[in-house]
Formats: structure tokens, sequence, C-alpha cells
């Protein structure tokens, strides 16, 4: 039931946010049409954060419990993460291009630990398909995926000082949004995460009718 | 603590013996020496690049390092061995990480007389102390997350090319610092704040040295 109601509601507003992002929020003044990625770009990296951090949770989960409901959260979450993630990776070189005039800053913290996410949570898949053995492989992916969580803020702050010479950029102000452009923002957001629940389900029982394929296989072979 | 010294002194003896990690380690610095040289033709170098290649090429070695010094413990079955010991499973993880942090150190102090001789403009033993403390606080991240992963991925299908992936994302902020304090060294008007730089990799280490010591038991136990 409870799916039915989140399948339902997602099939009505991802047509409504869309619209309100193109249409009832006004074009910005100097970014122009540009600006729309913003109602995708931000939401998208808080699907990703939002993945990230429940995978980091499954996995302290996991260990402490060895159940493997919480392995299976994790690695569903984290391939969600990685979709939301390289979404975000596209759609920020697009933003950067109009706003900086450069596809890529090397400065910009939040853009590269973006990348170092992206890199660290696509090597959390690839450790997940390298190991046969069910066990050692969630306890590996766990403490990998505990690791690369932990491993975020100091990041973060590498890349915040890594220029130190330069002065410190200009942040743009995001306080002065337009009051049409706040709503289609939040709605694009809730949508997005959403969608995040949507994904969330399926990749998980996916997940888990592979592992009962084969478990039943295993059987079958005796 | 005289444990620990145990599995180091063990680790020491077995490469006297065979030298097969150092020799490769050294090799393989000299190596990535000569083809950054080559590779930015005739020019000359600036420091950042020599400081650079100096993390890169140190870097890379740690990892054939790593990875050998816990081959050799599973296919030799020693890992077993060691895991029946009377002892906590965090002495073994300080012994075999405290090897491959001596290990690495001894290299990267060994090719310093190469790169100066090499890279003829820069003068690396203008501020030695500051060289030796980003050594020191390089290697002893490289190796405390090093130690752990290289546990992970020798029981995985690939191996010696999934220990790379897995580190290099997590590794970052040492990279940048140790880079950032080595470039102090080089440059004759430093601009950089090396205490800033210190710290970074201090906090870095500490929370992976805990962390890694906290999650080794759940590694190495089948």
């Amino acid at each position: 039931m409870m799916e039915k109601i989140l399948r339902f509601s997602v099939l009505v507003l991802v047509p409504f946010s869309l619209y309100l992002a193109f249409f009832y929020a006004p074009v910005e003044k100097t970014m122009g049409i540009v600006q729309k990625i913003f109602y995708f770009h931000v939401p998208g990296a808080w699907v990703a954060s939002l993945a990230f951090l429940i995978v980091f949770i499954a996995s302290i989960l996991f260990l402490k419990t060895t159940d493997f409901k919480y392995d299976i959260i994790a690695r569903a979450s984290a391939e969600i993460g990685v979709v939301f993630c390289t979404l975000t990776l596209l759609t920020g070189p697009i933003w950067g291009k109009f706003a900086w005039g450069a596809w890529w800053d090397w400065g910009e913290p939040k853009l590269v630990t973006f990348l170092v996410l992206w890199l660290m949570y696509l090597g959390y898949l690839l450790l997940h398909r390298s190991v046969q053995e069910d066990l050692r492989r969630a306890k590996y992916a766990a403490v990998y995926g505990i690791a690369a969580f932990l491993d975020v803020p100091i990041v973060f702050l590498s890349v915040l000082w890594y220029r130190t010479v330069h002065p410190p950029l200009v942040i743009v102000e995001r306080g002065g949004l337009d009051a049409k452009m706040k709503v289609a923002f939040f709605v694009s957001l809730f949508t997005f995460t959403l969608l995040y629940f949507i994904f969330f389900q399926q990749v998980r029982s996916t997940i888990e009718l592979r592992e009962r394929i084969k478990e039943i296989k295993s059987k079958l072979e005796g | 603590m005289s444990q620990i010294l145990a599995i180091l002194w063990k680790d020491i003896r077995a490469e006297l013996r065979t030298k097969d990690i150092f020799i490769s380690m050294f090799v393989f610095i000299l190596l990535t020496l000569i083809t950054f040289n080559f590779a930015f033709s005739g020019e000359k170098l600036q420091y950042e690049v020599v400081a650079g290649a100096m993390w890169v090429s140190y870097l890379f070695a740690a990892v054939l390092g790593l990875s050998r010094s816990l081959v050799h413990e599973k296919d030799k079955g020693c890992l077993e061995g060691l895991l029946l010991c009377p002892m906590e499973r965090s002495v073994i993880y300080f012994g075999k990480a405290l090897g491959n942090f001596l290990f690495l150190l001894i290299v990267q102090v060994l090719s310093l007389p190469f790169f100066s001789v090499f890279f003829t403009q820069a003068e690396l033993l203008k501020r030695p102390l500051y060289l030796f403390i980003s050594f020191i606080l390089g290697s002893a991240g490289i190796s405390a997350v090093g130690t752990l992963f290289s546990a992970i991925t020798v029981n995985t299908k690939a191996r010696e090319l999934l220990l790379p992936v897995l580190l290099f994302p997590i590794l970052l902020p040492v990279l940048i610092g140790a880079v950032k304090l080595t470039l102090f060294v080089l440059d004759p008007q430093p601009i950089y704040e090396p205490l800033k730089w210190m710290q970074l990799l201090l906090i870095y280490d500490i929370i992976f040295v805990l962390f890694s010591n906290l999650t080794f038991h759940y590694v190495v136990e089948e």
C-alpha cells in the first residue's frame, strides 16, 4: 500500500516539478535559462549525500549485527547514490561554464569532493563485485563504506585549503531567490527525495531476488 | 608492545633475506623519476612538478609494498598462523602497519639524493626538518589506511588491481597535504603555511589509525 502511494505521488510530482521548474519559476536575469539546472543539480547532490549517509549508517549497523538486511540496504543505497552523483557531476560543469566561464575548477571544494565521492563509491561497488564469499564481501564493503564517509570532511577541508594563495571565492548569495523559484526548488527537492525512496525499494528488492536465486542455485547444486 | 615489535622484526628479517619489496619499491621510484623528467621533456621543472613527482612516485611505490606485504602472509598461510597467536588483532595491525611505514620511510629517504641530483634546481635539504615531517606524516597516513585496505584486497579476485582503486580516493587529503608541505621545503619564497597542512595530516593520521585499528579484526577474521 505504502509503495503504491509512493509510486503514484512520484508519477504526479515529476511532471509537476518539471512544470514548476521550467514554466512557473521565472527565467533568471543574469544566468538566463542555464539557471534551470539549479532545480536538478542541487536536489541531485542532496540525494547523493543522503544515499551515502545511509550507506554509512547501514555499514555500521552491519558490522554491529552481521544482519545481511543492512548489507543490502547499504549496497542499494550506494548504487543509487552513484547514479545521482553522476547527475550532479554532469550538471555541475554546465553551470560552471556559465557562472565562472570554465567547465571545471579544481579549487571548488564542493565540486572536487563530489568527484572524489563518485570515485569512492564506484570503488565500493567494485569491491562488492570482486569478493565471492558473502560474509567477507559484506564485511569488507562495510569497512570501506565507513572509511569513505569518514574521509569526506577531510577531503572537503583539504580542497578548501588547497588554494591558499588565492583570495577566497566570492560566494553567490542564494538569499536573493525569487519566491517562485523557491517553490520550484523545494518541490523539486521533495520529488528527488521521493524518487530516491522509490529507486531504493526497487534496487533493494532486485538485490534480494538475486540473493534468493543464488541461494536456490547453491541448494540445487547441493 | 613487545608483540608489535616481534611482528615488525619478523617483517624486517623476512625483507632483509629476500629484499624484494625494498628493491622493487626503490627501482619503481627511480623509474617514475626518470619518466617524469622525459615526460616533461627538456623543460626546467617547476617546484610544483618536482613535489608532485615525488609524492606520485611514493604513493605508487607504497601500493607495491603494501600489496606485497600481505600477499606474502596470505599465500604462505602465515596470516592464519598470526591469527592463531594468542594476541589482540590490533597487535597484528600495528605490527604490519609499522613495517609498511618503516619501509616506505626508508625508501623515501634513500631516494632523496636521486631527486636532488636529477631535479637540479630543487634544493631538497634547505628545510630538512619540514621535509622529514612531511615524510613521516604522509607515510603514516598511507600505511595506516593501506594496511587495512591491503588486508581487504588480498582476498579479492583482482587483488593488486583493486588496491589503488580503493586507496587513492581515500588518500587524497594525504597527497594534498604532503605535497603542500614538500612545496614549502622546495620553494625559495614559500607562501604556504606549513602548520596548517601538518595539522591536516595529523588529524587524518589519527582518525584513520584509530579507525583501521578498530575495524581490522572484521577484515582478517573468517
